[in-house]
């Protein structure tokens, strides 16, 4: 009899799902934050198109992404990954490119520009310092986080070339339009791991967590940390003596592809598409402290005021800030991050 | 081996042979399944590049940077550094738990052995809230004007150094505990009866008959030690790489299984060599000290 209750639970189903609904698979990365992403992104942007969307949940997108793409068995439609993971991706052949006569192009600033994996949410690599250490006078700028004269006290950075190298130049007068170009040169990268040479003997810890450069600020172990604004801000909203600013901030940004091969392409570019809409991306922002990539999810007022300044991405925050390159990570990352290592082992 | 005159026992002999070592079997088999299957697997990822074909590249770009040599070098500052301290700090106090009377003696066993049932972690976050700027060692020191400036405990070498004795102490103690317990008492009497001062007894009785026990005690420091991740990764700041945070970095950074594999092997050579290296000197020093006998 079980053919019987095949066919019924089929006819279940289909009365239950109208037999025209496109069905689209999306994978995030579960959690507060795939939460986030469901009730302010995802679920309004299915029921306007009239999509069945399911959703998968991973933590390690990449490597997931990779399994499906090379093993011929592709589920999902829409992936959500970080821009480098997805700029990675996109090296290896593992994701389509994205349809840009369905997906808006101009919703995204020049830095964050990728063609297959689409940035939609941000957060920032800040400047964060120990209010009891500087009072009202903190170093305002990178040139003043590495001028220890003025301001003596303990460092700390990351452990990594990724936003290190590009905070040295910052704070070496390279304005931030201009950072990876100064990278791309060989005597731009020397510059700045120099740059970090010369803060070294000041760095008192490398951390290597983001729970861990939180633990120094909380400590007061460091007087100066490099970290992420969702870092500094927990701290701060715990009632540490911590502040923090996003002026010169890196920002790195999430985006969303379709992995090479998925079932339902098309649908899956226009479910990106809808799910991005401005004031999607905004609501986003009452669930977790990431702030959209496209500009027009801070006009008129998709964002309440008091919130903006917890934002890398708002834009009093981002005039000066430079958008990571994921691109340029990808192509770049293993020789800069040896430099760095070296110079860390002298 | 006696031989066995009647065959009938013999037979059984064989067969009792047979049957344990049947019994053997299952942990012959987990450990060829979680030791030697994962090891072959890693000797033949070494020879892949990321598109599967055979390579002796990961090799080249390995051993030719600058980067694993100073790794390396880190390693063995770190592990021979927490060997010397361990032998200088472990066989005294191994002597005073074998020459304590027995309920002093477990009493003492105790507080050796309470922090080897705590875990690493624990304990390393645990040596943190110690040894930090504001933690409970610094607090003292400045708070009673020893000194002006808090001292950098952790987040460096030292602090590295520091949580590795720790941990390794209580293992090296026990070899050298129980080859010092073992010594004949009557020994060190004669050595006393003869005239032989404290030290005299400790340099020419117990420290060649417990050399054994420190032997073990060395080995095991040094092939535990060699392979640390956690506590240099928490304690040394960043600045503290030895092979393991070397390998992490090549799988978390690059997802680079070739490279990361040859610093495994690396690492599984490094252990050999001192294996047999220690195994070396322990037969030199055994027979030197027969032959001393026999003279």
């Amino acid at each position: 009899m079980s053919w019987l209750r095949i066919s019924l639970t089929a006819l279940a189903f289909s009365a239950a799902v109208p037999v025209y609904a496109q069905s689209v698979t999306i994978t995030t990365a579960g959690g507060d934050y795939g939460n986030a992403m469901k009730e302010a992104m995802w679920a309004p942007a299915a029921k306007e198109l009239g999509y069945d969307v399911r959703e998968e949940t991973l933590s390690d997108g990449l490597a997931a992404l990779k399994m499906q793409v090379t093993s011929g068995a592709v589920t999902t439609d829409v992936i959500h990954l970080g821009s480098p993971e997805g700029a990675q991706a996109a090296a290896q052949s593992l994701l389509e490119p994205l349809d840009y006569k369905i997906i808006d192009p101009k919703a995204v600033p020049d830095g964050a520009k990728s063609d297959y994996c689409y940035p939609f949410d941000s957060y920032g690599t800040v400047m964060s310092w120990n209010t009891k250490t500087y009072g009202e006078n903190p170093p305002k700028t990178w040139a003043e986080f590495w001028d220890v004269a003025k301001f003596p006290g303990r460092r700390a950075l990351r452990a990594n070339a990724q936003d290190s190298i590009e905070i040295a130049l910052l704070s070496d007068g390279v304005a931030p339009a201009d950072v990876y170009s100064v990278l791309s040169t060989p005597e731009g990268l020397d510059r700045a791991i120099k740059r970090l040479e010369a803060i070294k003997p000041n760095v008192a810890v490398w951390w290597t967590s983001g729970a861990q450069s939180a633990q120094l600020l909380k400590d007061g172990e460091a007087d100066l940390v490099v970290t992420w604004n969702g870092r500094a801000q927990t701290v701060k909203a715990d009632g540490g003596a911590v502040d923090y600013t996003f002026k010169g901030s890196v920002i790195g940004t999430d985006c969303l592809g379709v992995p090479k091969g998925a079932p339902n392409k098309e649908a899956a570019m226009k479910l990106i598409a809808a799910m991005t809409q401005p004031a999607r991306v905004a609501k986003l922002t009452d669930f977790i402290a990431y702030g959209p990539v496209n500009p027009a999810g801070y006009e008129g007022g998709l964002i309440p005021e008091d919130r903006l300044k917890t934002l890398a991405t708002a834009p009093e925050n981002a005039g000066t800030s430079v958008f990571s390159n994921a691109d340029w990570w990808v192509k770049n990352g293993e020789a800069a991050q040896k430099t760095f290592d070296e110079m860390m082992a002298r | 081996m006696t031989v066995l005159a009647d065959p009938a026992l013999a037979a059984d002999a064989r067969r009792e042979r047979r049957f344990f070592l049947s019994l053997s079997l299952p942990a012959l088999f987990i450990v060829g399944l979680a030791a030697i299957l994962p090891i072959l697997w890693i000797i033949r990822q070494s020879f892949l590049t990321t598109g599967g074909e055979y390579t002796v590249g990961n090799y080249e770009k390995v051993l030719s940077s600058g980067l694993t040599w100073s790794a390396l070098v880190t390693t063995l500052e770190l592990s021979l550094g927490t060997l010397a301290i361990c032998i200088l700090l472990g066989t005294p106090l191994a002597l005073a738990l074998a020459s304590a009377r027995p309920r002093v003696a477990n009493l003492l066993m105790a507080f050796v052995m309470l922090p080897l049932w705590t875990s690493i972690l624990v304990r390393t976050y645990g040596w943190l809230v110690l040894l930090r700027r504001d933690g409970l060692i610094n607090a003292t020191l400045t708070g009673s004007g020893l000194t002006a400036e808090p001292l950098p405990l952790v987040y460096n070498f030292t602090g590295t150094l520091i949580g590795m004795v720790h941990y390794m102490l209580p293992l090296f103690l026990l070899p050298v505990y129980a080859a010092m317990r073992d010594i004949d008492a009557n020994l060190v009497r004669a050595s006393a009866s003869m005239g032989a001062t404290l030290g005299q007894t400790i340099r020419t009785v117990i420290l060649p008959l417990s050399a054994g026990g420190i032997f073990s005690g060395s080995i095991i420091v040094f092939i535990y030690t060699i392979g640390f991740f956690i506590t240099p990764a928490v304690l040394g700041g960043g600045k503290v790489n030895p092979l393991s945070t070397r390998i992490e970095r090549t799988l978390s950074t690059f997802q680079d299984w070739g490279s990361a594999s040859v610093l495994g092997i690396l690492l599984l050579v490094l252990m050999a060599l001192v294996g047999v290296m220690f195994l070396a000197a322990r037969r030199l020093i055994a027979g030197r000290s027969i032959g001393t006998a026999h003279a």
